[in-house]
């Protein structure tokens, strides 16, 4: 008998949640930058979670075209789950990323383009949630379309520290990592993309056991009736 | 060191506060089917 589902993402998220350990292992084990020191190490955490942000918005705005132009359920419900890993991951972003920036710029937040744009993201996920949540019969269609408007927001958010007068770091910087921390980084990278995939099929597990739930639950009315 | 500390802490408490609300709304569901299942094989003549 196979093992339930709950047993099996379990599992998973213990394998993906143990990746991330031998990347906080490596990332520990990582030289400290020259200039910044310690603090440098919030990188490694910040930038996989700034991916992370930018491929929820992204697979959100891919199920979201789907649902609207081909009416897929599944598309619909990929577009929910990856918007709250959009909604988990923004804020993981915004709370590392001001931290960081409170030693090196002596401010935790600047109105400069790239940390603009990225607030801006994360609030469209939300409001996405909440056009889910509040929307009334329309509910799927009006989100559906933000997700669409959110995307718009990606490229500005990766290319603005290149096209706008921008104190963030530029997207370079990864290259020009040492050895020792570029393994690390990687690792990192690879640990948070593996637990994103992990929590996104067990968001749509989660949602496809609800639609279920509300077809078995009309069956049963309609066996009911049948049977009184 | 508070800063590398805090950032990893609130990521680790979010990522694993996520994961755990979700697994158990998960598990919630499936009892959920699991019973109305039941009740639909009862429901059989």
């Amino acid at each position: 008998m196979p093992a339930p589902k709950s047993t099996r993402f379990l599992a998973a998220c213990a394998a993906a949640f143990a990746l991330l350990l031998l990347a906080c292992l490596a990332i520990g084990a990582a030289p400290p930058e020259a200039t910044m020191g310690v603090v440098q190490k919030i990188f490694y955490f910040h930038v996989p979670s700034a991916w992370l942000l930018m491929l929820s918005a992204l697979v959100s705005a891919g199920g979201s075209l789907a649902y609207l132009f081909r009416g897929s359920e599944r598309g619909d419900r990929v577009a929910l789950a990856a918007a709250e890993l959009g909604v988990l991951f923004g804020l993981c972003v915004l709370v590392s990323g001001p931290l960081w920036a409170k030693a090196a710029w002596g401010a935790y937040w600047q109105w400069e383009a790239r940390l603009t744009s990225s607030l801006l993201l994360w609030l469209m996920m939300v409001a996405y949630l909440l056009a889910r949540r509040y929307g009334g019969p329309a509910a799927r269609r009006l989100a559906a379309a933000l997700a669409l408007f959110a995307a718009v927001d990606i490229p500005l958010v990766y290319f603005s520290v290149r096209f706008f007068r921008s104190i963030h770091p530029q997207t370079t910087v990864v290259s020009t990592l040492g050895p020792g921390m570029r393994g690390a980084f990687w690792l990192s990278l690879a640990a948070f993309t593996g637990l994103w995939f992990v929590l996104l099929s067990v968001r749509l597990a989660a949602e496809k056991a609800q639609a279920e739930i509300v077809e078995l639950e009309i069956l049963l009315e309609q066996a009911e009736e049948e049977k009184s | 060191m508070t800063q590398v500390a805090l950032a990893y802490g609130f990521i680790w408490l979010a990522v694993f506060g996520y994961v755990f609300l979700v697994g158990r709304r998960l598990a919630r569901l499936q009892a959920e089917l699991d019973d109305l299942r039941r009740r639909i094989e009862r429901q059989k003549p």
